[in-house]
């Protein structure tokens, strides 16, 4: 359809520079040979009018005006045309990249939310766990510190019972070596000999 | 030392003393050797060294109890010198006497006292002793002031302490074992 109007607009402006022509070469020869009285009258009134030029004029406009058509307002639609093209695809891959980036924006806005709400439950964990690890710890350390504490106790208890002994045993120790002294000191040779028959009469010999 | 040497030396001696019926004189030999070591501490050093040749030791050996000790205590001491053992010596002799008595029927009383016994003392222990086991006693009587009094006699396994140091001792066990039962 856009071939047969260029080749109907085509016919027309041939048809068109054809008429300007045949226009031209009429006005130029009304404008010579051409001599109306209407028009000298208004030449004398002062109002020049010629005829011919108007016409030729006319001709060399109808010429023009496909010529112009051609090599000019036809280009420049062509053009204006293929610029808003691009300009509307422009608009429209502009559209679609910010619709894409609208989305991505979005998908960035939901995963940096997701990540922030994870973020946020890993350090809530992580706060949960240190708190448990320490009342774990104070415990495990309370309990140390007692176990310590009762050991010490005990250990100081068994010491002081230790010493006690020891004072004791030093005591009998003591009075034991008194009373062998004082023994010795006593024990004369009628004691002896008593003690020495008192054995012979009293010990009991095991086969 | 190892005592099982020696006791395998001492039956070995033993068994050949009474065969050849000599274990009293065996016995002195032993003694005497052992005097002789006691006496003379230059002399045991001498023949117990291992630094000295047994050579040399032999010759020092045959020199002074050839012809003091029989002929089955020369080769005995002949022997140890050979084998290198004759460090075992005071224990061959301590088993050989152990191996007499035993053969004997005779058990070893060791009698402590105080003061020195009058001879009816000795004779009613030991006569306490010999009813008491029914062996002949081979007794040896000491003197150990510390005792402070009374007698202490010991035989085989067993020890009878009348003085007055054992009474004061168990009266210390007594007492030690009353604290330690307290606490």
């Amino acid at each position: 359809m856009s071939s047969q109007k260029q080749s109907i607009s085509s016919g027309a402006l041939i048809g068109m520079a054809i008429l300007g022509l045949g226009l031209m070469a009429g006005g130029y020869y009304i404008s010579k040979e051409v001599h109306i009285g209407f028009l000298e009258d208004l030449a004398k009134q002062g109002i020049p009018l010629d005829l011919g030029k108007t016409i030729s004029a006319i001709g060399v406009f109808l010429i023009v005006l496909p010529l112009l058509r051609l090599f000019y307002f036809n280009p420049l639609g062509d053009a204006i045309t293929n610029r808003t093209s691009e300009l509307e695809n422009t608009f429209s891959e502009a559209e679609s990249l910010r619709q894409e980036m609208q989305k991505m924006k979005s998908d960035y806005e939901q995963r940096l939310n997701a990540t922030e709400a994870r973020a946020r439950e890993e350090i809530q964990a992580q706060i949960r766990e240190a708190q448990n690890m320490r009342q774990s710890l104070m415990a495990e350390a309370s309990a140390k510190a007692d176990e310590f504490l009762k050991k010490a106790q005990e250990e100081i208890a068994m010491e002081k019972e230790r010493v006690l002994v020891d004072l004791r045993l030093g005591v009998v120790d003591m009075t034991l070596q008194a009373t062998e002294r004082i023994l010795g000191e006593n024990v004369d040779d009628a004691k002896n000999r008593k003690l020495i028959q008192e054995f012979i009469d009293t010990a009991e010999v095991k086969q | 030392m190892d005592s099982r040497v020696a006791k395998r030396y001492a039956r070995a001696l033993f068994a050949a003393a009474l065969k050849e019926n000599i274990l009293a004189s065996v016995e002195d030999d032993l003694n005497g050797i052992e005097d002789a070591f006691g006496r003379d501490p230059r002399f045991r050093a001498f023949l117990f060294s291992p630094a000295t040749a047994a050579e040399d030791k032999l010759t020092l050996v045959e020199r002074v109890f050839s012809d003091r000790v029989t002929a089955l205590t020369m080769h005995l001491l002949r022997l140890l010198l050979d084998k290198r053992r004759e460090t075992e010596l005071p224990l061959v002799r301590l088993e050989f006497i152990r191996l007499r008595r035993q053969h004997d029927q005779i058990v070893y009383v060791e009698v402590a006292s105080a003061v020195p016994l009058t001879e009816a003392e000795k004779a009613a222990i030991v006569t306490k002793i010999e009813r008491g086991t029914a062996r002949r006693a081979e007794t040896e009587f000491k003197i150990d002031p510390s005792l402070i009094g009374g007698v202490r006699v010991e035989y085989d396994n067993f020890v009878l302490d009348g003085t007055v140091r054992g009474s004061l001792k168990r009266m210390r066990e007594r007492l030690v074992y009353d604290l330690l039962r307290q606490t």
